[in-house]
Formats: C-alpha cells, sequence, structure tokens
C-alpha cells in the first residue's frame, strides 16, 4: 500500500499534465474533426489562462465563475481568428495558426499590465485532481453527445469530403466554425487550467511546445475518435516521465524514438473507429 | 547617415542567413510537402560539425564550410529516409509527415545539447576570415561579404537548377502531382533523395555562417532559424527560391533597423507581424504562383 502511495505522490502532476494536455488536444481534435489542422488553441489557452488568473488574482472571482469566464474568452477569440482564418485555403491556415503563437508570445511580452511582460504572473488558486477529473468528464461527455448529434455526422461529412457534404445540404465553412468555437471553449478552459497547476505564468508558458504536445497527442491517440484525443494526451504525456524512470540518460532521445515508432507502425493511432469496424465486419462474415 | 548604411549592411548579413536556410525549408515543403520542425536541426549539427571540424581537426575555413554543408545534408538524408520515407504512399498527409518530424527534432535537439554539452559555443577567432574591408569610411567584414555572396550564388543555382535543368523539371513535376510525374516517367525516389540533400545542404550553410556571426552553435541556433526561415519562406513564397532570399534579406534588414530605432522588444514583432499579415493577405507571398494544390 505504501509503496503505491508513493507511486502516486510521485506521479500525482504528471496526471494533472496529462489532464490539461487532453483539453488542449480535445481543443485541436475539435477544429481537426472538420477537416482543419489548426494550431490555434495555444492562442485561445493564452486568451483563456491570462484572462481567467486575473479575474482570479486582481477581482477575486470565485472559482466557479472564473472557469466559464475562461471558456468564454477562449471561445470568443476563438470567433474572431476563425472568422479571419476561414477564408484561408486549408494549408495556409495550417501556417497562419502556427504564426498567431508566435504573434501570441510577442503580445503577452508587451502587455506586462495584464499578463506580467518577461516576469511573469503568480496564480493564487491551485487546480486539485478531483476537479480536473470532473472537468475532464464533462468533456468527454460534450464530445461523446456531440459525436452522435447531427453536427457530429455533419462534421465527418465537411472532414472527409466538403464539395460532396455542401451538396447534400451542410455549409463546411459554417460547420467549421462552430467547431472553432467549441475548440476556443476547450482551449480556453485547458488554458486556465494549465495557470492553475503550474501555478505560475510566463510567456513561454503558452508557446510552441504546447502546439507540439497536442498535435502529437492527437494523432498519437487517433484522430478520429474524440477519446483519442484523451488517450493520446495521457500516453504523450507520460511518455517522458517512463522513459526518466527507465532510461533517464537519454530520455528525450527514447520519447523522440517512441513517438516516430508509433507514427510509423500504427498511422491512424491508438483509437481507431476504422479497425473496429473492420474486425466487427471480419467477424459477421465469419458467423454467417 | 553612417550608421544606417552600416546597419542596413548588418541586416543583409544576417538576412542572408535567413534566406539561405528559408531556401531549403521552402524546398522540402513545396516538392515533398512537408512541413519539416526538424529542419533547424540540420543547421545546429552542421554548425556543430563544422564547428568540431575546426577546433579538434585544424581543417582551413574552405573545408570547416564544407564539413557543416555535407552533414547537412547526411543528416537530412537520414531523417527523411527513416521519419517520412515509412509514411509515403499511406496518404497520412501533412500531418503524419509533421509528427515524425516532430520526433526527429526532439531526438535531435537533445542530442545537439549533448554535444555541446549544453553550452553556447563559438567559433574561436582566427578560425574564419575576420578581416574588415573599408569603402569610404564604412565598415564591410569579410564574413558578411561571404555571407551575401554565397547568397547570392546559392539563390542563382537552384533557381537555375529548378527552372533549367531536368533534374529540376523532376522536382516541380514531383511537387506538383507525384502519381503524374511517375506516370511521365520520373522517379520520385530520385527526386526525393535529391530535394533532401539538396534542402539539409543550403540549411547546413546557413547553419555554419548564422553560428559563426552570432557567436552562437547551440540547439537555440536552429530553432531560431527555423522560425525566422519559416517567416522568410511565407513572406517569399513557397513556389519561388529567389522570393526566400529576397524575403529573408528583407526580414534581416528590417530586424536590425527596428532594433536599433525603435526598440529591440519591436524585433521580432515585425517578423511576425509580417509573417501573419502575409499568410492572410496574400498568402502566396510575394512571388508565389497564384494556387496552392501541392502536398
Amino acid at each position: 500500500m505504501d509503496t503505491l502511495l508513493d507511486f502516486w505522490a510521485a506521479y500525482e502532476s504528471t496526471v494533472a499534465f496529462a489532464a490539461v494536455n487532453a483539453f488542449f488536444a480535445l481543443s485541436t481534435y475539435a477544429v481537426m474533426s472538420t477537416g482543419l489542422l489548426s494550431f490555434a488553441t495555444v492562442a485561445f489557452a493564452a486568451c483563456g489562462g491570462f484572462l481567467g488568473v486575473q479575474l482570479m488574482a486582481s477581482l477575486h472571482w470565485p472559482l466557479l465563475l472564473v472557469l466559464p469566464a475562461s471558456a468564454l474568452g477562449g471561445t470568443a477569440a476563438s470567433v474572431i481568428v476563425a472568422l479571419v482564418f476561414l477564408r484561408l485555403e486549408s494549408h495556409w491556415l495550417a501556417l497562419a495558426s502556427l504564426a498567431l503563437i508566435l504573434i501570441t508570445r510577442i503580445l503577452v511580452l508587451n502587455a506586462p499590465t495584464l499578463t506580467g511582460g518577461v516576469n511573469g504572473l503568480g496564480v493564487p488558486i491551485q487546480a486539485s485532481l478531483g476537479l480536473l477529473a470532473v472537468l475532464l468528464a464533462g468533456a468527454a461527455l460534450v464530445f461523446w453527445r456531440l459525436s452522435a448529434s447531427w453536427y457530429g455526422i455533419a462534421a465527418s461529412a465537411v472532414r472527409e469530403d466538403p464539395a460532396v457534404a455542401s451538396s447534400i445540404g451542410i455549409a463546411p465553412k459554417r460547420l467549421q466554425l462552430i467547431a472553432f468555437a467549441i475548440s476556443g471553449a476547450m482551449g480556453g478552459l485547458g488554458g486556465v487550467l494549465l495557470a492553475m497547476v503550474l501555478q505560475f505564468l510566463s510567456p513561454e508558458t503558452y508557446y510552441i511546445n504546447i502546439a507540439f504536445t497536442m498535435i502529437a497527442a492527437v494523432v498519437l491517440g487517433g484522430s478520429y475518435h474524440w477519446a483519442g484525443a484523451i488517450l493520446g494526451a495521457f500516453v504523450f504525456t507520460a511518455l517522458p516521465v517512463a522513459m526518466q524512470a527507465l532510461v533517464p540518460a537519454i530520455q528525450d532521445v527514447a520519447s523522440g524514438l517512441a513517438l516516430l515508432l508509433i507514427m510509423i507502425l500504427l498511422p491512424r493511432g491508438l483509437v481507431d473507429p476504422r479497425a473496429w469496424r473492420a474486425r466487427a465486419a471480419s467477424r459477421a462474415i465469419e458467423r454467417s | 547617415m553612417q550608421l544606417l548604411i552600416e546597419q542596413i549592411i548588418n541586416g543583409c548579413a544576417l538576412g542572408a542567413v535567413y534566406g539561405l536556410f528559408a531556401i531549403g525549408f521552402g524546398l522540402v515543403f513545396s516538392t515533398l510537402g512537408i512541413l519539416n520542425a526538424a529542419h533547424g536541426t540540420y543547421a545546429t549539427f552542421a554548425a556543430i560539425a563544422a564547428y568540431y571540424g575546426s577546433t579538434a581537426l585544424g581543417l582551413p575555413f574552405a573545408l570547416t564550410v564544407l564539413t557543416g554543408v555535407l552533414s547537412g545534408a547526411v543528416l537530412a538524408l537520414v531523417v527523411d529516409q527513416l521519419a517520412f520515407q515509412p509514411l509515403r504512399g499511406r496518404g497520412s498527409g501533412m500531418i503524419g509527415a509533421l509528427i515524425t518530424s516532430i520526433a526527429c527534432w526532439m531526438v535531435l535537439d537533445s542530442l545537439a545539447g549533448s554535444a555541446t554539452e549544453q553550452q553556447s559555443l563559438s567559433f574561436p577567432v582566427g578560425t574564419y576570415p575576420g578581416a574588415i574591408w573599408y569603402v569610404g569610411s564604412v565598415p564591410l567584414p569579410e564574413m558578411q561579404i561571404l555571407a551575401i555572396g554565397l547568397l547570392l550564388a546559392v539563390t542563382v543555382g537552384v533557381h537555375w537548377l529548378l527552372a533549367h535543368s531536368r533534374l529540376g523539371a523532376a522536382m516541380r513535376a514531383v511537387g506538383w502531382n507525384q502519381a503524374a510525374a511517375q506516370i511521365a516517367g520520373v522517379n520520385p525516389r530520385v527526386v526525393i533523395v535529391a530535394t533532401a540533400a539538396l534542402a539539409g545542404a543550403t540549411s547546413g550553410l546557413a547553419g555554419v555562417l548564422g553560428g559563426i556571426s552570432t557567436n552562437n552553435v547551440s540547439a537555440s541556433l536552429g530553432e531560431g532559424m527555423l522560425l525566422k526561415g519559416f517567416a522568410a519562406v511565407v513572406v517569399g513564397g513557397f513556389s519561388d527560391v529567389r522570393g526566400a532570399a529576397v524575403a529573408g534579406v528583407g526580414l534581416g534588414v528590417a530586424e536590425v533597423l527596428s532594433a536599433q530605432y525603435i526598440s529591440s522588444s519591436m524585433r521580432d514583432a515585425i517578423t511576425y507581424g509580417l509573417l501573419l499579415g502575409f499568410l492572410v493577405l496574400r498568402p502566396r507571398g510575394l512571388f508565389g504562383a497564384a494556387s496552392f494544390v501541392r502536398a
């Protein structure tokens, strides 16, 4: 029992980071499920994060109001970004969202009254694992219901072929705008939760490394199912920690190689609905 | 007035390094359809190899540069064959290769850290041309002239290769549509290998020159170049190497002048502002073709 408790104490923070990364991964998945690659989640996270921390620290809002406000902040940012970016062709959208991350850091550095500038910003409230678990379960519930809704089915149609989707009465751009709004809410929430886990925000908090983490998590977990984003976030967050325990000298090299191997061997990710359907079909054939 | 001229020359030399890097980065994106996060590490490793070639083996300057260029090319080939080749023909598109390139970046970045013992190395004075020429009272350091000259030579060379040679035609064909190119008798494997090696070589050259001129040989060298090179490629247009060169020099000059006359914190703001502005308003860049149907 004691060893179990020691284990938990050592890896508690890993679980917390994995839960936060799951929000970022869900945010990326929301946009990807309509066929777009966007890194803009990092910017939404910065909006939600700095807004939430200011509300907590300066205005002393209770947590129950801060969380929805951060999600709304992220959503507002995402709708503005989407209105501009959705005019672009999909490859350019991916690149523009990458540029948005670089700009975000510059803005954070140059708005010290809101963000603390280079000195960073302390965060007064810490996120408990229970809170993270409840919120993540709530988010999973939303994505589960969405995936079976008209929106979810229309989104997968847009992802497979926007031209065909619009020929059967789905407006791809409108659907993608909704996807961005969902992505913004998840990103904003993830941003404030990251702040509450880290207890400190610097201009480097919301930067390229989050973008790489979340996109790797989504693709690793499987980009065709919402559960893939969550599973991928946990695997990708645990990977460096596991490698540190196993091969401390070369942990970064080992995690990189592990990611490379998983991508080459399982290109559609760990959660792959198409493989399930294929297996179910072959079983049905055997039975008949 | 003299300060302005000096700073413009400084900016051109800095921009020449960005431009050289951007040529390689853009070539991989437009021909192979890969947004390569590991590209910056080619420059880092080229600079590290050149550094050890110069300090440990005592190679003369020309061979030092050649060492860097060759190691950039070899590394690019190895990464391409290990990380990108297994994904080809699977239709995993840009995202799959992006993830494997992130994996390579993690590995190579960590290895670069060990190779430099987590420090920032710098080429010892005397291992590279350090003379300063004067035109009137304006100083022209030899290294800066060399950087600008090499950018011109590489741009003209690569542009000629792409626009007028058989290999270049094959590269453009594969960038446009690999299946169609194959039907027309192009061997895509040869084109892929040649493109990767050429891109690695130009980025390696940028790494060596950048490492010398900024006195910084470390993992952060490649990271900075990756972001600036990305900006230069977007502003210049992916489908034209001349665009990458011009935009690289332009960004270098803009950075140096804004650091001198506005404030040093505005330095990156102008680069990335231009980047986002071009992506939103004129995604094809200064010299790009009107449509983007690759990858």
